[in-house]
């Protein structure tokens, strides 16, 4: 076939979660002849998000992640010329560890299963892949689930034993293939009917509480968009407005998170944090709102008023805050919920700056500072993907890299071989982290992330309104450990499947993620097998599903660490624990920057509905013409007005 | 641009093998330009049209697959919040047309429940090396339950028909939701783009 990859690039990009997606897009942008290339088969590496089963088979990818050390590297050092010399990459990703397994949710078979998943409506690529003949009948084979999904007993009491089996179970049985465009297919066996009990009968639901059975959340796996980095954008923070800028925010949709929660005293409770909030809350006294509003006001231009908090600078943010004249529960929202700072650590002149900024972020777009891409932050990477290829950038998904070519006597990269034993050439290398080998990385240390996925059927805190998404900081219980941050998402972000809510929780790890998080799930929700007994005094919500584990943060890794890299090899770090994405910005703009010093970051592209062709185009290399092309668009389009092509996407 | 000069829009996207010509279909339906110049394609995102069905203003906003598709490398994002897809394939290329199950599975995984797909056998200009028979891919497009178009995107053979029949199938769809979906139900698309509540806050 024609479709070979080219061999000579500007720009080549090893790894497409968020900062190399938006260097990439930059690049491409400014007229580079950008490469995109990922290891893995899917977007965004540990940006990505996931539907119910691509998850599984992503853990099922990590837990068989010992056995790939079967190439010889004799396999391109034949290739390595006598003036060169090789730096190999990475072949395994050991950015993820002690990932843990729970279901609560019963294995019931309902009879309505069958209908009630859309994802019927198109009932055939069974059909179709005997109808005509693969070209590799593998790619297309259809995997049946051998019956352990389906046939584990569902524990009825949550004794930890107990779980550790289903861990197993849940862990080793779901089996995955990756067909021709690794899409996932899951197909419960219907040979276990018979062999399970269904622990509930449809009559025995109780009339409040809709039953959700684990065989629903598989059949509707598509529906569910996990992400494996929890994140939200501030409305007034960098990515939003690179999003906007650059006018990548045209492909992606978004919603406003709608509450922001405090857990205090056992209990969760709504955080009142604009005027209206305040004003309307039940909650507070006058004498409380009228404290918090005038606190508030003087954290928006606090610069101004040094004579209000010089004498406390030396002072932690929540010493300061009960001199204030703050009730303790006010003073439990602005430290933790507002500010989000951690008791212990914040200086006042921080906790000032958070609260600022949190209000200032407020009310551009509703009335919370955050929002949330529909479908998962997933989307986010994905969307300065494609405005990379627009501007001519090649990608290719499932393509190893075997070792970076260094020119001995320049010292510089030239060129890297890949997995199919080809040489490509370019002049800048970006590559991600955990691209890099042991080797490379040997001195550097690396933090980690503790992560929790939930599948739940309640809300945390409920209201007249299921539609809800909300932040929620919990504090740390001693003092020294990491506050654990919880984001609900509700089934109209895209996340998740109707009748249940995606919880997200993370935190700064200071051992597995099970143990530092799983206090935090018990105090918050019930095992889901439990929450049939008296479900009239039970508020909490029930868990049905629950995944931990551990991610590498390298984010706070320095250039120099690494060893032995070439001056034009850059590198990008994975997601940090932060609830923003600005660090991924900024690295991607200061590395862009270092690169081509004299280039804009991101400019606006010309609005395609003001694009105009000439008609007498002569046909030509696609890559070879991006400066003549770029300059009529440009030429075209004017001094357009930035926001004046999102809307139309609307209709 | 205040007032929007349409009654519909709707964002239809292309899929389908490399090569099998759906930037030509799309370039032939929006300028009436064969072959359409590779290089022009940089830079767009997609195209945009409008027509009138009926004494309407239907937009129809086409994407492309910004070559993404080459290496099956394209976003999942790519298919949200598609009103319509255009699954095409080349008569003359038995592979594209054997690729057309991975295609569905994509579609099935990304793309919204609602989506209309239509199945384009192009390059009937080409017939005598014609490699799919238009029997078989009835047949196929009947067992999928999509509606099937052989075009010619050079000789403009059922180009327009394909995008005209296109939009009155969405118009009918658009109607018939607005009466079933009154109630406040969450539905995909739902959300905003930042560029439109920037908008909102600027005004």
């Amino acid at each position: 076939m024609a479709n070979s990859l080219p061999t000579e690039f500007d720009v080549i990009v090893m790894g497409t979660g968020l900062p190399e997606s938006i260097l990439a897009a930059a690049c491409s942008r400014s007229g580079q002849r950008v490469l995109h290339l990922d290891s893995r088969s899917y977007y965004g590496g540990n940006w990505a998000s996931f539907s119910f089963p691509g998850l599984l088979s992503w853990l099922k990818e990590h837990q068989q992640n010992s056995d790939t050390g079967e190439e010889s590297p004799a396999a391109w050092q034949d290739m390595i010329h006598e003036t060169e010399e090789a730096i190999p990459l990475c072949k395994k990703d050991e950015t993820i560890q002690h990932a843990e397994v729970f279901c609560y949710a019963s294995q019931g078979m309902d009879g309505n299963i069958e209908e009630l998943g859309a994802l019927q409506k198109n009932p055939s690529c069974v059909a179709s892949s005997t109808l005509i003949k693969p070209l590799d009948s593998a790619c297309l084979s259809e995997e049946t689930h051998s019956s352990h999904i389906t046939s584990y007993e569902v524990p009825t009491q949550d004794t930890p034993k107990n779980n550790e089996e289903i861990t197993d179970t849940a862990e080793t049985s779901v089996k995955e293939e990756y067909c021709g465009y690794d899409t996932y297919k899951h197909t419960v066996s219907d040979g276990t009917k018979d062999e399970i009990k269904p622990v509930l009968e449809d009559n025995s639901v109780p009339p409040k509480r809709k039953r959700i059975a684990y065989s629903q959340i598989v059949k509707e796996g598509r529906r569910f968009n996990i992400d494996l980095s929890s994140k939200l954008l501030y409305s007034q923070g960098l990515l939003i407005d690179l999003l906007i800028k650059s006018n990548v925010s045209r492909y992606a949709e978004f919603k406003n998170v709608t509450r922001i929660l405090a857990f205090r005293e056992g209990k969760v409770e709504q955080v009142p944090c604009s005027r209206a909030d305040v004003f309307n809350s039940k909650e507070l006294t006058m004498v409380e709102k009228r404290m918090l509003m005038k606190f508030l006001t003087f954290c928006l231009d606090y610069e101004q008023h040094p004579e209000e908090y010089q004498a406390f600078t030396q002072c932690s943010f929540s010493e300061y805050l009960k001199t204030k004249n703050l009730t303790p529960s006010l003073q439990h929202f602005i430290l933790h919920s507002i500010a989000m700072m951690s008791e212990s650590s914040c200086t006042t002149v921080d906790g000032l700056k958070a609260t600022k900024t949190f209000l200032q972020c407020l009310g551009r777009f509703g009335n919370t500072p955050f929002l949330f891409p529909l479908y998962g932050q997933g989307e986010i990477p994905q969307c300065f993907c494609r405005m990379c290829a627009v501007f001519g950038g090649i990608y290719c998904l499932r393509h190893k890299v075997q070792c970076l070519v260094v020119d001995r006597e320049s010292g510089r990269c030239k060129a890297i071989i890949d997995h199919l034993g080809q040489r490509i050439n370019a002049k800048y290398f970006i590559v991600e982290d955990s691209y890099l080998s042991e080797e490379t990385c040997s001195s550097v240390q690396y933090k980690q992330i503790s992560r929790a996925v939930l599948i739940t059927d309640q809300s945390v805190l409920k209201t007249d309104s299921d539609q809800q998404i909300s932040i929620l900081i919990v504090p740390p219980v001693e003092p020294g450990a990491y506050a654990v941050r919880i984001i609900e998402l509700c089934s109209s972000t895209m996340t998740c499947m109707k009748d249940t809510y995606l919880v997200h929780l993370t935190c700064s790890s200071s051992k597995t993620a099970r143990e530092d998080l799983e206090s935090v799930v018990k105090k918050l929700f019930t095992p889901y097998s439990e929450t049939e007994v008296d479900n009239e005094e039970l508020p909490k919500p029930g868990l049905l599903w629950a995944l931990y584990f551990n991610m590498r943060d390298s984010s706070g890794v320095s250039r120099s660490s690494y060893n032995g890299l070439p001056p034009n090899v850059y590198v990008c770090t994975g997601p940090d624990s932060g609830l923003g994405s600005e660090h991924a910005v900024k690295q991607a703009e200061t590395l862009f920057h270092e690169i081509f010093p004299s280039e804009e970051f991101c400019p606006p592209p010309p609005n395609p509905e003001d694009i105009f062709f000439d008609g007498d185009e002569k046909p030509s290399e696609p890559l070879g013409t991006n400066n003549i092309v770029m300059a009529k668009l440009e030429s075209s389009e004017g001094s357009k007005n930035l926001e004046s092509s999102g809307k139309h996407l609307q209709n | 641009m205040s007032m929007e000069d349409y009654d519909f829009l709707f964002k239809i996207v292309l899929i389908g093998n490399a090569g099998v010509g759906k930037t030509c279909l799309v370039r032939r339906f929006t300028q009436g330009l064969f072959p359409p110049g590779q290089g022009a394609t940089i830079g767009v995102d997609f195209m945009i049209k409008t027509v009138e069905i009926n004494g309407e203003k239907v937009k129809l906003q086409i994407w492309d697959t910004a070559g993404q598709e080459r290496f099956r490398s394209i976003t999942q994002s790519y298919y949200r919040s598609a009103n319509a897809l255009i699954l095409t394939y080349d008569i003359t290329c038995e592979e594209s047309f054997r690729c057309l199950p991975e295609w569905l599975r994509e579609i099935e995984q990304y793309a919204s429940n609602k989506v209309i797909t239509v199945l384009v056998g192009n390059k009937i200009d080409l017939a005598e090396r014609r490699e799919v028979s238009q029997q078989r891919a009835e047949e196929f497009s009947e067992a999928q339950d999509m509606y099937y178009l052989e075009t010619s995107a050079k000789e403009s053979d059922n180009v327009e028909k394909l995008f005209l029949d296109l939009a009155c199938r969405l118009i009918s769809e658009a109607r018939q939701n607005t009466l079933v979906n009154n109630v406040s139900s969450p539905l995909p698309g739902e959300g905003k783009s930042i560029s439109y509540l920037t908008c909102c806050n600027f005004n």
